[in-house]
């Protein structure tokens, strides 16, 4: 039996390989340990190809020597089906996210339950009616009626302004995200150049672990905005589907942008273009607040025949067209102040109902958009914890890894040692005598 | 599940922000005395609550409506009482007359008070509440009687109204015409009618007209005296019916004012605990957050 005189070297020096890339691979994985979207990367390691050594005699036998280890490739430690998973929630709360924020400004618009909602200026102004009815020629009176009518306008003009703002904020928004250079094409973009790359150094047959890392964060990115679909060809390219768009928006390295996007995309814009639209949320809130306006107007004008109180049909055109001398506090000259208190005697009438069942509709809407923000938020957070469970990394783990990795090295280089002064006696102590 | 260092840090961050966040809210609650400080904080209640206000607002209408009238009336009511006295002295002066033992120069002095009187009353029916007539009907800028027009009553018979609850309109004065009329002209038969005939009566010193004074005129002050007395039963009603409607009104007020306190304020006994245990609660994550960052397998490695 002959075993060739090196073979032990060889093997002592695989494994101090090993064990060197399995400590730098460590040292990568800590340097990264609070990188957003790092995946932990492995070394895998497989047993090399045996040496078949032949036995001493012709009868047979023999045995294979084992000749160390070697690397096959490092690659990362990531669930494609939790990924999925991530993706679909953050459409969903950043859905949900954009509608609670968007919301609460219209609500905050509305500034109620305070002394400066509509509520009390509306019903100072039918107070301001009430009193005229006391005192219908008193001059005072007349002029507190006019500026009741004043404030009440212009704070119906203001609220609505506010909330029209909301609306068209969402709409800019959403035009600055999907526009040129906004962040779906340069995310699409990056996609494209980096499935060029992935594809090369796969087809060389390289795992190009810190290219996928930023493809998937970038995919992430992206699913924050609309709802993602993913699929990877066989070298390595990933066609994405982006919201309801009709083509794809990247596929291989081509980026298909813009494509018109409707309220069912889902994610951030999804939400922004549900809330800028006429029928959306914030459009079925103003149209109720035009709704309290236009009875306001048109119950106060039919109470003063002879010239209108207020101009305007809507919350936005609401507008006092009357002054101190045409109102009129009765409709002969012997009936009183009738007018004035029947006007005065709308307080808590429709218009007063309505704008109750506006701010509930406003209190709805946003208590809704926060709970679903407030679900949508723990769901994401548990996805997000299995999928860090499985690609994070953990530094006590590395820290063991290390140590392991580390006695392995030295265990190595022992072993080369020891064979080191094994050959010295075989070479000098065994040739001495030559 | 293998833990991660990331998912450790951002538990321990998350935690802690929930905690914070519900203190927040419990501290607006407690800071502004308020459950709803949004209307999303309950919607439902916060409708309520702008229909409670909305509520409270028509009834403080109603409330200065009922303290206008009553102003008003009590207005009316001393004018009134104050005619009722000359109306008196006019009725005594007058037997006093009808007797026929007084001689002319004590008739024509007599008859010089009576028109006083007359004056006087007109006077009254002059009265004003807040710039306003309240003898006048609804032309509350007229004065009933002027210096110019003498005699003849210058407002109309319309009624003036106050509102004192949700289509409930009380008539608060009464029509003074019907009592004084519009004098000699208008040989109407009323008070002014009458103590212009009774003046004149004193002053031509005849018997024709002292007999006068007997047979037609003090029935004449009767029949006035009785409606006097009827518009003085009639203000009388009104100023009741205010006081009732001032304690109904106030009632309301409060059962309102104490459902908009059940409704949006805030219960302190409850809110003060909630806010205890939550400061606790925030206490505990941010200890034990700080002691799990902290501690990892190196501070036990050499």
């Amino acid at each position: 039996m002959t075993i060739p005189a090196f073979t032990g070297l060889q093997t002592a020096l695989s494994g101090l390989q090993a064990a060197q890339a399995a400590i730098d691979t460590t040292s990568e994985n800590i340097a990264n340990a609070n990188t957003a979207g790092y995946t932990r990367q492995r070394v895998n390691l497989v047993e090399n190809g045996s040496l078949t050594i032949p036995a001493l005699t012709q009868q047979g036998g023999g045995t294979q020597l084992g000749t160390g280890v070697s690397l096959t490739d490092i690659s990362r430690i990531r669930d494609q089906f939790l990924d999925v998973q991530y993706r679909a929630q953050n459409t969903a709360t950043s859905n949900a996210n954009t509608n609670a924020s968007q919301l609460a400004q219209v609500q905050t618009a509305i500034d109620e339950p305070s002394s400066d909602g509509l509520q009390n200026v509306m019903s100072k102004f039918w107070s301001a009616w009430s009193s005229l009815g006391a005192a219908p020629t008193n001059p005072a009176a007349q002029q507190a009626v006019v500026d009741a009518g004043q404030t009440l306008a212009s704070t119906f003009n203001a609220v609505s302004a506010q909330m029209q703002t909301v609306q068209t904020q969402a709409g800019q928004q959403y035009a600055t995200l999907t526009g040129t250079n906004g962040q779906v094409q340069q995310d699409a973009q990056q996609i494209a150049t980096l499935n060029a790359q992935i594809t090369q150094a796969t087809q060389a047959g390289q795992s190009p672990n810190a290219l996928l890392d930023q493809r998937d964060n970038l995919v992430d990115d992206l699913s924050s905005l609309a709802q993602v679909s993913v699929s990877t060809g066989s070298n390595g390219a990933v066609t994405i589907n982006f919201g309801d768009a009709s083509s794809p928006l990247v596929s291989g390295t081509t980026v298909t942008w813009p494509q018109t996007l409707t309220s069912a995309a889902g994610g951030q814009l999804g939400a922004l273009l549900n809330l800028s639209s006429s029928t959306g949320p914030i459009g079925s809130m103003l149209s109720s607040l035009d709704n309290v306006a236009s009875t306001v107007i048109s119950t106060v004008n039919a109470l003063q025949p002879s010239s209108p109180f207020f101009s305007g049909t809507s919350a936005g055109t609401i507008a006092v067209s009357a002054n101190a001398s045409s109102i009129q506090a009765s409709s002969s000259s012997t009936s009183g102040a009738d007018l004035a208190q029947a006007i005065g005697n709308l307080s808590g009438g429709t218009a007063d109902q309505s704008y109750a069942a506006f701010v509930a509709q406003v209190g709805d809407s946003v208590q809704a958009a926060n709970s679903t923000q407030a679900t949508q938020q723990a769901v994401l957070t548990a996805v997000s914890n299995q999928r860090q469970s499985v690609s994070g990394v953990s530094l006590d783990e590395e820290m063991t890894n290390l140590i392991q990795f580390q006695q392995a090295y030295q265990a190595s280089a022992r072993v080369m040692n020891a064979i080191n002064s094994t050959l010295d006696t075989l070479i000098n102590s065994v040739g001495a005598g030559l | 599940m293998r833990i991660t260092t990331q998912m450790t840090t951002t538990g321990v961050l998350a935690n802690i922000n929930n905690v914070q966040q519900q203190l927040a809210n419990t501290q607006q609650q407690l800071s502004t005395g308020l459950s709803i400080n949004q209307p999303s904080d309950n919607p439902y209640g916060a409708s309520l609550a702008i229909q409670l206000k909305n509520d409270l607002a028509g009834l403080g209408n109603y409330q200065s409506s009922v303290t206008d009238g009553t102003a008003w009336a009590s207005a009316a009511d001393t004018s009134l009482t104050n005619v009722m006295s000359m109306l008196q002295r006019a009725q005594e002066l007058t037997v006093q007359a009808s007797n026929g033992d007084e001689s002319s120069t004590d008739l024509s002095s007599t008859a010089d008070e009576i028109d006083q009187l007359a004056e006087a009353m007109k006077q009254e029916a002059n009265a004003q509440y807040n710039g306003q007539y309240i003898f006048s009907g609804t032309a509350t800028n007229t004065q009933p009687y002027t210096t110019s027009t003498g005699d003849t009553f210058q407002g109309n018979t319309g009624a003036v109204t106050r509102t004192i609850g949700p289509s409930a309109n009380l008539q608060v004065n009464v029509d003074v015409s019907g009592l004084l009329g519009s004098g000699t002209g208008a040989a109407d038969g009323k008070l002014l009618d009458t103590l212009r005939s009774i003046a004149s009566d004193m002053r031509s010193g005849n018997s024709a007209g002292v007999a006068d004074l007997s047979s037609n005129q003090l029935g004449n002050l009767q029949n006035s005296l009785n409606s006097l007395e009827q518009l003085q039963a009639n203000v009388g009603a009104v100023q009741n019916r205010l006081s009732l409607a001032g304690t109904r009104i106030e009632g309301l007020q409060n059962s309102d004012t104490a459902a908009l306190s059940n409704d949006e304020d805030v219960n302190m006994a409850q809110a003060v605990t909630t806010f205890s245990n939550e400061q606790a609660a925030f206490t505990a994550a941010l200890r034990a957050g700080a002691n799990i960052v902290q501690s990892s397998l190196m501070d036990f490695l050499n």
